[in-house]
């Protein structure tokens, strides 16, 4: 904490030298900076343009949208209060794919982080050809949503499957994969986890290899056995790295979509359906726009719920 | 051409690539500046756009009917869009409308058209306008004719309809003992009947009797589903703001009809359309519940395919289907020639729609029907009297094929159909979901 407010102190002092020292001169010096912050918004601009266009404004638009009964077809374009907010939170459907997407979440992230955690301590033992390890288990990440859900489909497929095939060769029964309620959702977790792990595998190996050997070396002096270092070393040391990986993992467990809507479009019996796939069913495919903006800002305040819980648990852990 | 021979050179430079790829969005900026209405035209005659959502053997026929209406008319040249079928094509066609730009004419499922039609996303048709070219209402089948309108106007002009119907394996039902001395399937008139018949075609086959995949699919589940609920000769009924009306009973029977198919020996207990469809052609089973639209498929598969309308098992002849209508998406600015252009293609394809019989459907247009062309294609005459016969979906805006609500209907009823819930607990939760959608806003 000391440390932060000095550089902001410092920082400031900067600022404020500037103009202190611009006062005597008072002719060119002051053109000269509003040149180079011209150049500075100059340089600002296609982005700011961006920004404003494609975030800042849909933002800004959907929440006055969800104000209103705007349809699809035009139809009532008029202010209706908080009528679709109140609509939306007595909504079954709503409540059931929210809980969809926050059970996907919480089934994904564990198993994306310690299986990225494990395969990067395996790679880390010193294994030959790293390369390949590396390339092999980060591949997958390359593919688009869309080649993954081709494959894991035709796998999961209850007659022709690779799957179902091999279950039934070591004498298992087969499995209903996606077209069972109770599976299908764990199914979509296997696919995503064979698809991202990379991702994270990638992030844990990095910081695994800026661990100092040092810290191995005095320990083995010590007498610490491989498990004592990995409990005792490389996990401590690996915290800062999983707070993130825990952080992008949720956040983008949030997001789900693409693999549900390719492999299963939210059945069967709507087991598998996420808010997102209902908030575009309700607005584009249902024509309620005003409606589908509603429960996008309901679950838009439930990921900032998360993001908040999560900075006040790493804030008071980190301090 | 030019960018093809630049990139030809083995040694490309830094340089030379940002050059070409700058000659190469130009290019595409130019083609996006005058190419607004399709390839450019020759002076003088004007470009309908045309969306449709037939792809496969249906959008070849469709294409081929283009192209020849095209020929005759040097005035104008139809320029067809293509989109996927189902919710991508009537979210985008909604969204076009809704913006005033949409394209002249395009396809829609009658049983959409109660979506469409009271917010204003399209126009109705001007029949004297039609008349000039000689089709009037007297050109369409009764039940036809009655679904294109909505409050008293036409809204769509059917190009077909569409059926689910019976397929079955000539040969397999010979050697089963089941063909009538005619030469067609004896006629089963109860689900007993139906389900022996069924049996005997199974010690054929070694496999299944009946071939019918509907895992993953609510249209699919649906189609049979109705068949046999209309065959009870109820109705039913939705309308915004009241409870849906529908016959229980007569729907838990359909219901668990259906799920007594899939015992592994009349049917196979689960599998998709896809699945299905490649069983009845490979000879796995003598019967098979699809959609007209599938009759190329089979005739190319090799097999002994005839057809008949799904059997009457409940008393009353009914088969579900939905047509193939052309609709006016509503223009800002509506082009009276473009207009008129439109109505004349339109004459012209229903016209000249006994190749798109051949595709399997039943053409709209009565003097197709009524020739001896038609009269001869088999097995598509064998099912025509389907025509007198159909039902489309109960009217509503969120009703019709590919919509959502036969989603909801495949989340409510797949269980049942796999055994693993009640008929009678499955249909209550699907009323229950529909109930939902009737009490909320209209957004048409």
């Amino acid at each position: 904490m000391s440390s932060l407010a000095t550089s902001g102190r410092t920082a400031e002092r900067t600022a404020s030298s500037r103009p202190t020292r611009s006062r005597p001169q008072p002719g060119p010096a002051p053109s000269r900076q509003a040149r180079d912050n011209l150049t500075g918004w100059g340089f600002a601009a296609p982005f700011l343009a961006f920004f404003l266009v494609f975030l800042v404004w849909p933002i800004l638009y959907g929440l006055f949208m969800s104000l209103t009964g705007k349809s699809l077809t035009g139809a009532n374009d008029n202010l209706i209060g908080l009528a679709n907010y109140a609509e939306a939170l007595a909504d079954a459907d709503m409540w059931r794919s929210l809980g969809n997407t926050l059970y996907f979440t919480v089934i994904s992230t564990v198993p994306l982080v310690i299986v990225a955690l494990v395969m990067a301590a395996l790679l880390n033992v010193g294994l030959p050809a790293q390369w390949l390890w590396r390339l092999s288990y980060f591949a997958p990440y390359l593919l688009a949503s869309t080649v993954v859900s081709l494959f894991f489909t035709w796998m999961y497929n209850p007659q022709l499957g690779l799957i179902n095939d091999s279950l039934a060769k070591i004498g298992l029964p087969k499995v209903a994969w996606l077209n069972d309620p109770n599976v299908a959702m764990w199914a979509i977790v296997i696919a995503t986890l064979w698809w991202t792990v990379g991702f994270n595998f990638l992030l844990y190996l990095a910081a695994m290899q800026n661990i100092p050997h040092q810290h191995y070396e005095a320990a083995s002096l010590d007498g610490a056995g491989a498990w004592r270092q990995f409990f005792s070393i490389t996990l401590p040391q690996l915290a800062p790295t999983t707070v993130m990986i825990v952080l992008l993992q949720i956040l983008a467990s949030l997001k789900i979509f693409d693999q549900v809507y390719q492999m299963t479009a939210g059945g069967p019996s709507g087991s598998t359906r996420p808010v997102v796939q209902y908030i575009f069913e309700t607005g584009f495919t249902g024509y309620r726009l005003g409606y589908s903006a509603a429960v996008s800002y309901i679950f838009f305040g439930l990921i900032v719920i998360v993001s908040v819980m999560q900075f006040l648990i790493t804030r008071r852990r980190s301090a | 051409m030019k960018q093809i021979d630049f990139f030809a050179g083995k040694q490309v430079t830094r340089r030379q690539l940002l050059a070409g790829s700058a000659a190469f969005g130009s290019v595409f900026a130019a083609a996006g500046l005058t190419g607004c209405g399709g390839p450019a035209s020759a002076a003088g005659v004007r470009d309908i756009a045309f969306w449709h959502l037939l792809s496969g053997g249906d959008g070849i026929k469709m294409q081929a009917m283009i192209s020849k209406a095209n020929e005759g008319n040097p005035g104008f040249t139809v320029h067809p869009t293509v989109l996927a079928w189902g919710p991508p094509y009537y979210t985008k066609l909604a969204m076009a409308s809704a913006g005033g730009r949409p394209p002249e004419l395009a396809i829609m499922h009658a049983s959409r058209v109660p979506g469409y039609a009271p917010g204003g996303l399209i126009d109705p048709w001007d029949m004297s306008l039609l008349a000039e070219h000689g089709v009037t209402p007297q050109s369409f089948a009764p039940r036809i004719w009655d679904k294109s309108q909505q409050n008293g106007q036409v809204f769509s002009i059917a190009l077909d309809s569409h059926p689910f119907v019976m397929f079955y394996n000539t040969e397999v039902a010979g050697k089963a003992g089941v063909l009538a001395p005619d030469g067609h399937l004896q006629a089963a008139s109860s689900p007993q009947e139906f389900l022996s018949m069924a049996r005997e075609m199974q010690k054929v086959t070694q496999a299944h009797g009946l071939s019918f995949g509907y895992l993953g699919s609510g249209s699919q589940m649906w189609r049979l589903f109705y068949t046999l609920y209309k065959q009870h000769g109820v109705d039913m009924e939705l309308t915004q703001g009241q409870p849906m009306k529908a016959d229980r009973d007569a729907a838990i029977e359909s219901l668990e009809f259906m799920a007594s198919l899939f015992d592994d020996t009349v049917a196979a207990k689960s599998g998709d359309i896809s699945t299905g469809i490649a069983e009845f052609a490979r000879g796995g089973s003598g019967m098979l519940f699809s959609g007209v639209w599938e009759l190329p498929t089979l005739k190319k598969a090799g097999l002994p395919v005839d057809a008949a309308t799904i059997p009457t098992l409940y008393g009353t002849p009914a088969a579900y289907a939905d047509s193939h209508s052309f609709v006016l998406p509503r223009q800002l600015n509506a082009d009276d020639e473009k207009r008129r252009d439109v109505y004349k293609f339109v004459s012209d394809v229903l016209k000249g729609s006994l190749s798109w019989a051949e595709a399997g459907h039943i053409p709209a247009y009565q003097p197709i029907v009524q020739s001896q062309a038609y009269r001869e294609l088999t097995p598509q005459i064998h099912y025509a009297n389907a025509a007198d016969i159909i039902n489309y979906d109960p009217e509503s805006w969120f009703s019709g094929s590919g919509s959502d609500w036969q989603t909801y209907f495949a989340e409510n009823v797949q269980n049942v159909l796999l055994g693993r819930d009640k008929a009678a607990d499955g249909w209550d939760a699907f009323v229950h979901r529909t109930n939902t959608l009737l009490s909320r806003p209209n957004p048409v």
